[in-house]
C-alpha cells in the first residue's frame, strides 16, 4: 500500500473530511436518553398488560376487587402533586435557559418536596390497604396492583435521587454542557413519570372505581 | 467436495431409518381428527415444495455454475430488477394466501375443544348435554383427566371409576376430555390419535377425538413437568363397546376408592416407573371440579428439594418406598 | 419471610451452606477440573509473561469498540464451547437411556445422568447458546464492524459500551457459578411456568437463571441504545441512509428489536421474581394467578428475540456473498425493506410458540397467518442472495462455504417453520424433536454465519489471515455433524419422540439416536479443528499478513482502514460518495489515495468504571440468588454510587496530535494487540514523510 501522500488531481472527488467532527454530544446523549425512555415505556407497557390480564374475576379470587380498594379522590390529590412537581421542575429549566442558577436550584428543590409528598401519600395509601389485609400476597390482582404503583414509585425515587445529585452539580460545575444535558434529560424522565402516573390514574383508579 | 460429503451423510442418515413403518405413528393416523391433521401436513408440505424445490435447485445450480473457475457469464451490473422483485414478493404471497386458507379450514376441523372433523358445531354435543347429534351420533364419551407430578389420572365421571396411567375408551364413539393439573403444566399427546392440548393447573382445557377401530397406543406428556417427566407415559386402549362395558364392570369392583382424601395421597410427587396402572372405583362424579377448585384455592403439592437424590416418595398405590435403582 | 424456603437461611450467608457445593458428583468434579485448567491456560501465560498490567490497562479498562467487540466474541466462543459440551452430554445420555432395559450408571436409573442433572444441562444448553454465546458474538461483531462501516471513530457511548460487555459477562459468570455452587434451573431455557415457582423448583437454580438473564439483558438494552445512537448520529459525511452498508442496516433493525423487546422479558422475569421472593400470585395456579401471563409475556419477547439473533446473520450473509461473488448485493432497497418487515411482523407472531395452549381457532388462525407472512420477506432475502450469486464470479473461500451452507439450512428451517406455523400440524408435533430440529436449523445457520463472519473479518482486526486448510476441515466436520444429527432428529420427530426426555421409553428410536451420536462425534472433531485453526494461524501469523483488503474483492468502508485497524480507526474521516464506497473507489482507481495532511483527534479515555460495575453487578446477582441481602444491597448501592461518582468526573478524553498520527500512519500498523492508547514513545526507525 502506498504510504506516500499524493496530491489528488484537480477534478478528483473530495475523499476526506477535515474540520471538527459533526457529533454534538448533547444531541447524542439526548437521543440516547430518548431511546432509554422507549425501553422504559415498554416496561410499563408490559406491566399494564399484566394488569389487564389480572384485573378480572379470576384474578381477584377471594380478595378485593379494584372498586373496593381504589380511592380516586385521594389519588387525584396525588395526581395534582406530581403534576405540580413537574411544573416546578419545568420552571427550573426556564430559569436554566436564562442562566439563573438560583432559580434552577429552587425549582429542583420544590420539585423534590412535591415528589416526596407524592410518595408519602402513596405509602400512606399502601399502609391503609395493608391494615385491611389487602397485601400483594392476597391475590393475583393485588399483586399486579401493588407492583404497577410500586414500579412507578421506584422510578420517582430514582428521579429524586437524580435531582439531589443535580442540586450538588449545579453550584459546583455551573451550567456547563454536561450539567445542562443532564437537566434536560431529567426533565424528560420526570415528565414521562407524570405521564405514566396519569395512565395509572385513568386505568387503575378511575376505571377501577367504576 | 463438501457437497458430496454432505449428500453422503444425508443418505447415511436416511439409510438408518428403521424399516418398521408403524413406528412413524404420525404417518398412520387413526380417527378422523388425526387423519385430518395428517392430511394438512401433506398439503402444507406439498404447497411449500412449490417454492422450496426450485429455490434449492437454483441455489445449488448457481453455486456450482458461477464459480470463478467455471468461466461462466459475469455481469456485475445485474443488481436490481423490478420484475424479479415483484415475482419474489408476489409468488410467496400467493402461496401464503393458499396456506392461510388451509390453516383457516384446518384449525376448525381439528380444534381440540370441538373439532369439526367429528361433526359440525351444531351436530356436536356440548359437554354433558346428552343431546344427540344431527347425524344420530351418540353423546360424546366423557373422561376427566387430572395430571399430577408425575402420573395421569383418568376419571370416568359417569361410570364412577378412575385409572392411573391407563386410558381406556370405546371404539367408534366421540370422546371428549376435560383436563386439568394439580401441579404444573403438562401436554397430552397420543401420536397419531389426538390433537395435543396443554393441561394446566387452575385451568380447564378440552380435547376431542375418536378412534374407529380397536387399538393399543402409547400416550405421554409433551410439556416438561419436572424430574419424573420422562416416566409420564400412559397406555391408551381402544376396545370394542362390549369389551369396554366388561372392563367398566370389572373396574367398578376395584377395592380402592378414589375419594378426594385418597386423591390427595395419590397426588403427592412420585415417579411411576414403567407406568404401572392402578384402578379405582367409587369415584365421585364431581372429583374434577373439587380438584380444580382446590387448585384455584392454592392447594398444590410442592416438590421436595431432595426428591431427586433420595428415593421417590413411597408409592401411594402400593405404600412401598421406591428404590432409585429398582428395575422398571 | 414472605415465602416458604425449603432449607436453611441465615442473615450472613443467606441460603448458602456447605451442602450447596456438590463435592461428590463426579461429573461436576470433571467440569471443575476442565474449568480450572482452562482458566490456568488463559491466566497462566499472562502471569508468566508479566502481562497483567498490560491486560488491565489495555483490555480490562478499555472503551475501544474493537477491543470490546473482541472480548464479546472470545467470551461468546467460550460459552459456546460449554454449551456445545452440554449438548454432547444430552445426546450421549439419550442414546444410552433408550428403552426400559437400558443400563444406568453413576446415580442414574438409565444412562449416566439422573433427571435432576439432565434437566439442568439442557436448560443451561439453551440459555448459554442463545443468550451467552450467539448474542455476545453477534453483539461483538456489530460493535467492531458498524463504527468502521459508517466511518466513525468509536461508538456514541464508549464507556456504556464496556458496561454492556461486563453485564453480559456477569450473567455468564453466574451460570458458571451455578455449576459449582448450588445448581442451575431445571425448567428449560424458557423457564416453564409454573414449574419455575418456588413450590416446584425449591432450589436456587431458577434464581441463577433468572438473575443471569436479567443482568445480561440490561447490558443488551444499553448496547441497543448505543448502536442506534451511533448509527443515527455518527455517520461519516456523505453516508446517507441509502448508502448505509447492509450489515449496518440489519444491526440497526436488530437493535430496535433489542431496545423494545428486552424490557418485556424484564417484566416477565420480574413478576416471576416477585412470586419467588415476595410470595405474590402473578403466575401461581391458585389465588388469582394466571400462568398463561408468563407464557405470553415471555414469548412476546421470545419471538422478536429470535429475529434479534437472525437479522445480524442475514446481514453477514449480505456482506459475505457479494464480496465473494464479486457483484453488488442484488436488490439493496428491498433487502432493507425486508429487514424491517421481518422486524415489524415479528411482533405479531408470538403465540405460535404455544398453539396448544388452547387459545381457540380464531386466535390460532391469526397468529398462524402472521407467522407465514413473516416468511415472505425472509424468502425475498434468499432470492436476493441467490441472484447475487447469479452471473457472479464465486470464489469458495471458507466464509463463502459457510454462507452457501447457511442458505441451505435456511431453506430447510424455513420449510419446517411454515409447516409448524399451521396449528393443525403443530398439534401433532408441538414439543417434539421435530420442533427442536427446526429451531436448531435456524440457530445453526446463525452459527454458520458467525463462523463466516469471524473468518471474514479476522484479518481486518488482527492483521493476518486464518489458515484456510484447518478452516476447511472445521467447516467439513461441522457440516457433516449438522447434517447427520438434525436429519435424524427430524425423522425422530415424526416418530413421536418428544423433547427434554432424560429417559426414552421407545427402543425403536435407537438407530436414529445412534446416527445423532455419530453426528456429535463429528462436532467433537470440529472442535479440535477449530482449536487447530487458531493455533496454526497464530503460530504462522508472520507468514500470512493481511493488507487493508486481504480478500481482494471487498466493497465496504471498513476495508479502507489498515489491517489491523489502528485504535483511532480512520486517520481522517472519509467522505462517502456511493453505496459500497470502497467498490466505487476501486472502480475509480482511487482506493489507495491517502490523506495529504492530518488533524488532531479526540479519543475517549480508558476507565475502570465498567469493570467496577461488573464486579458490583456480580455481587448483586450472587447475593440475590442466595438471598444474601447485605451482599445484594451492597452491590446495588455500589453500582448507583459508581454511576453518580462517574458523573462528577469530567471525562474529556485525550488528544492525539496530528504529528503522532502522521508517525503512526507512516509505519507498519501495530494493531489491536500491540498498540496502546497513550501517546507513542520516540520511534527508532526513520519515517519517510
Amino acid at each position: 500500500m502506498d504510504a506516500h501522500a499524493a496530491s489528488p488531481p484537480d477534478n478528483a472527488p473530495d475523499l476526506w473530511h477535515y474540520g471538527h467532527d459533526g457529533n454534538d454530544p448533547m444531541a447524542m446523549k439526548t437521543l440516547g436518553f430518548w431511546l432509554y425512555m422507549i425501553s422504559d415505556a415498554l416496561i410499563f407497557g408490559g406491566i399494564f398488560a399484566a394488569y389487564g390480564v389480572l384485573d378480572q374475576p379470576m384474578g381477584f379470587y377471594t380478595g378485593p376487587t379494584a372498586a373496593q380498594i381504589v380511592h380516586p379522590g385521594a389519588a387525584f390529590l396525588q395526581t395534582i402533586t406530581i403534576l405540580s412537581s413537574v411544573l416546578a421542575y419545568s420552571l427550573a429549566t426556564v430559569a436554566m435557559k436564562t442562566g439563573n442558577k438560583n432559580g434552577v436550584m429552587l425549582g429542583i428543590a420544590a420539585s423534590i418536596l412535591l415528589a416526596l409528598m407524592f410518595l408519602g401519600l402513596e405509602l400512606n395509601d399502601f399502609a391503609t390497604l395493608f391494615a385491611q389485609h389487602a397485601t400483594p400476597q392476597t391475590s393475583g390482582f393485588l399483586s399486579v396492583f401493588f407492583l404497577l404503583i410500586a414500579t412507578h414509585g421506584l422510578h420517582m425515587i430514582f428521579g429524586v435521587l437524580w435531582m439531589l445529585v443535580m442540586l450538588i452539580q449545579v453550584p459546583r460545575f455551573g451550567l456547563n454542557t454536561d450539567v445542562v444535558t443532564r437537566l434536560l434529560n431529567l426533565r424528560l424522565f420526570w415528565q414521562f413519570q407524570a405521564s405514566v402516573w396519569v395512565c395509572v390514574y385513568i386505568f387503575v383508579y378511575l376505571r377501577g372505581a367504576s | 467436495m463438501f457437497k458430496v460429503l454432505r449428500l453422503a451423510a444425508g443418505l447415511a442418515a436416511l439409510a438408518a431409518l428403521p424399516g418398521c413403518a408403524s413406528s412413524f405413528a404420525m404417518f398412520h393416523p387413526v380417527g378422523p381428527v388425526a387423519t385430518s391433521e395428517f392430511h394438512f401436513l401433506l398439503i402444507s408440505t406439498g404447497v411449500m415444495m412449490i417454492i422450496i424445490v426450485p429455490t434449492t435447485v437454483m441455489t445449488c445450480l448457481f453455486a456450482i455454475r458461477y464459480r470463478k473457475s467455471a468461466n461462466a457469464a459475469y455481469d456485475p451490473s445485474f443488481s436490481h430488477s423490478l420484475l424479479l422483485e415483484l415475482a419474489m414478493w408476489g409468488v410467496p404471497l400467493m402461496i401464503v394466501l393458499v396456506l392461510a386458507y388451509c390453516t383457516y379450514r384446518s384449525v376448525f376441523l381439528v380444534n381440540p375443544a370441538a373439532p369439526e372433523a367429528l361433526g359440525s358445531p351444531q351436530a356436536q354435543n356440548a359437554l354433558g348435554s346428552g343431546v344427540k347429534g344431527a347425524a344420530g351420533a351418540p353423546a360424546p364419551f366423557e373422561v376427566d383427566v387430572i395430571t399430577t407430578d408425575w402420573q395421569w389420572i383418568f376419571v370416568y365421571p359417569k361410570q364412577g371409576i378412575a385409572t392411573i396411567d391407563d386410558l381406556v375408551i370405546p371404539a367408534g364413539q366421540n370422546v371428549q376430555l376435560q383436563l386439568t393439573s394439580v401441579s404444573v403444566t403438562n401436554d397430552i399427546y397420543i401420536p397419531g390419535a389426538l390433537p395435543m392440548i396443554d393441561v394446566m393447573p387452575g385451568m380447564r382445557t378440552l380435547d376431542s377425538f375418536r378412534v374407529d377401530k380397536t387399538a393399543g397406543m402409547e400416550g405421554f406428556s409433551a410439556d416438561f413437568s419436572g424430574d419424573g417427566f420422562s416416566w409420564m407415559q400412559f397406555s391408551t386402549r381402544i376396545m370394542s363397546p362390549p369389551d369396554f362395558g366388561n372392563w367398566v364392570k370389572q373396574t367398578q369392583a376395584a377395592p380402592d376408592h378414589l375419594t378426594y382424601a385418597r386423591f390427595q395421597q395419590v397426588a403427592r410427587p412420585t415417579i411411576n416407573e414403567g407406568a404401572k396402572p392402578h384402578y379405582f372405583s367409587g369415584v365421585p362424579s364431581d372429583l374434577f371440579t373439587t380438584v380444580y377448585n382446590a387448585t384455584r384455592a392454592g392447594v398444590d403439592y410442592p416438590v421436595p428439594e431432595d426428591v431427586q437424590t433420595k428415593a421417590p416418595f413411597p408409592s401411594p398405590t402400593t405404600g412401598k418406598q421406591g428404590d432409585v435403582k429398582a428395575s422398571s | 419471610m414472605f415465602v416458604h424456603l425449603q432449607g436453611p437461611w441465615s442473615p450472613l450467608f443467606g441460603r448458602l451452606t456447605l451442602d450447596s457445593i456438590p463435592y461428590g458428583n463426579p461429573i461436576i468434579q470433571f467440569a471443575f477440573a476442565v474449568t480450572v485448567l482452562g482458566g490456568l491456560a488463559a491466566v497462566g501465560p499472562m502471569l508468566y509473561y508479566r502481562k497483567t498490567g498490560y491486560i488491565f490497562r489495555e483490555w480490562l479498562t478499555t472503551v475501544d469498540h474493537k477491543k470490546i467487540g473482541v472480548m464479546y466474541i472470545i467470551f461468546g466462543l467460550v460459552m459456546m464451547f460449554r454449551g456445545f459440551f452440554d449438548g454432547f452430554m444430552i445426546r450421549t445420555q439419550q442414546v444410552m437411556a433408550d428403552g426400559p432395559n437400558s443400563p444406568g450408571i453413576l446415580e442414574a436409573q438409565h444412562g449416566y445422568l439422573p433427571p435432576s442433572h439432565f434437566d439442568q444441562i439442557y436448560s443451561s444448553h439453551g440459555t448459554l447458546m442463545i443468550l451467552f454465546a450467539v448474542t455476545p458474538i453477534l453483539t461483538g461483531l456489530g460493535n467492531i464492524i458498524v463504527p468502521l462501516q459508517i466511518g466513525a471513530r468509536d461508538m456514541a457511548f464508549p464507556t456504556m459500551n464496556a458496561i454492556s460487555l461486563y453485564l453480559t459477562i456477569v450473567g455468564g459468570m453466574l451460570i458458571m457459578a451455578s455449576l459449582f455452587i448450588g445448581d442451575f434451573s431445571q425448567a428449560g431455557w424458557v423457564g416453564l411456568i409454573p414449574l419455575t415457582e418456588l413450590d416446584f423448583s425449591p432450589s436456587a437454580g431458577v434464581d441463577y437463571w433468572m438473575w443471569a438473564i436479567q443482568i445480561s439483558s440490561i447490558g443488551t438494552t444499553l448496547n441497543a441504545i448505543n448502536i442506534i445512537t451511533t448509527i443515527i448520529g455518527m455517520r461519516a459525511p456523505g453516508m446517507r441512509w441509502d448508502r448505509l452498508p447492509i450489515f449496518t442496516w440489519t444491526t440497526l433493525s436488530t437493535s430496535i428489536i433489542g431496545l423494545t423487546a428486552f424490557p418485556i422479558l424484564g417484566v416477565a422475569l420480574a413478576l416471576l421474581g416477585a412470586d419467588r421472593y415476595l410470595g405474590t400470585h402473578f403466575y401461581t395456579a391458585g389465588l388469582g394467578g394466571n400462568l398463561m401471563l408468563y407464557t405470553d409475556l415471555f414469548w412476546i419477547w421470545g419471538h422478536p428475540e429470535v429475529y434479534f439473533l437472525v437479522l445480524p446473520a442475514f446481514g453477514i450473509l449480505s456482506e459475505v456473498i457479494p464480496t465473494f461473488s464479486e457483484k453488488p448485493l442484488f436488490g439493496y432497497i428491498t433487502m432493507v425493506a425486508a429487514t424491517f418487515a421481518i422486524a415489524g411482523i415479528s411482533w405479531a407472531v408470538w403465540l405460535h410458540h404455544f398453539f396448544t395452549m388452547g387459545a381457540g381457532p380464531w386466535v390460532n388462525s391469526f397468529f398462524s397467518v402472521a407467522t407465514m407472512l413473516v416468511g415472505i420477506p425472509t424468502g425475498v432475502k434468499v432470492f436476493n442472495w441467490i441472484l447475487t450469486m447469479y452471473r457472479g464470479r464465486i470464489t469458495y473461500t471458507t466464509p463463502m462455504l459457510w454462507s452457501v451452507s447457511a442458505l441451505i439450512l435456511l431453506l430447510v428451517g424455513g420449510l419446517t417453520g411454515v409447516m409448524l406455523a399451521n396449528p393443525a400440524i403443530n398439534y401433532t408435533v408441538h414439543n417434539s424433536v421435530f420442533v427442536v430440529a427446526h429451531f436448531h436449523c435456524m440457530v445453526l445457520l446463525i452459527a454458520f454465519t458467525i463462523f463466516a463472519a469471524i473468518i471474514y473479518w479476522f484479518p481486518k482486526i488482527f492483521g493476518f489471515m486464518l489458515d484456510e486448510k484447518s478452516g476447511l476441515r472445521f467447516f467439513q466436520t461441522f457440516t457433516i455433524g449438522t447434517t447427520l444429527t438434525f436429519t435424524a432428529m427430524f425423522a425422530l420427530g415424526f416418530m413421536g419422540e418428544t423433547r427434554r426426555l432424560d429417559y426414552l421409553f421407545n427402543p425403536q428410536w435407537q438407530p436414529l439416536l445412534i446416527v445423532e451420536e455419530i453426528g456429535i462425534a463429528f462436532y467433537c472433531l470440529s472442535v479440535f479443528y477449530f482449536a487447530k485453526l487458531f493455533y496454526m494461524s497464530i503460530r504462522d501469523r508472520a507468514l500470512n499478513k493481511a493488507g487493508p483488503d486481504p480478500w481482494g474483492t471487498a466493497r465496504t468502508l471498513e476495508w479502507l482502514t489498515h489491517s489491523p485497524v489502528p485504535f483511532y480507526n480512520f486517520a481522517v474521516t472519509p467522505r462517502v460518495h456511493q453505496l459500497d464506497e470502497l467498490a466505487w473507489r476501486k472502480s475509480q482507481g482511487i482506493d489507495h489515495e491517502m490523506p495529504d495532511h492530518y488533524e488532531d483527534i479526540h479519543m475517549p479515555r480508558n476507565t475502570i468504571v465498567p469493570l467496577a460495575i461488573g464486579v458490583f453487578a456480580f455481587a448483586f446477582g450472587f447475593g440475590m440468588v442466595w438471598r444474601i441481602w447485605w451482599m445484594a444491597g451492597f452491590g446495588l448501592l455500589a453500582i448507583i454510587a459508581t454511576v453518580i461518582f462517574r458523573s462528577f468526573t469530567p471525562d474529556h478524553g485525550y488528544i492525539i496530535t496530528a504529528e503522532d498520527i502522521a508517525r503512526m500512519e507512516g509505519r507498519p500498523p501495530s494493531g489491536i494487540v500491540n498498540d496502546t492508547h497513550a501517546p507513542l514513545p520516540a520511534m527508532e526507525e526513520k519515517v519517510t514523510p
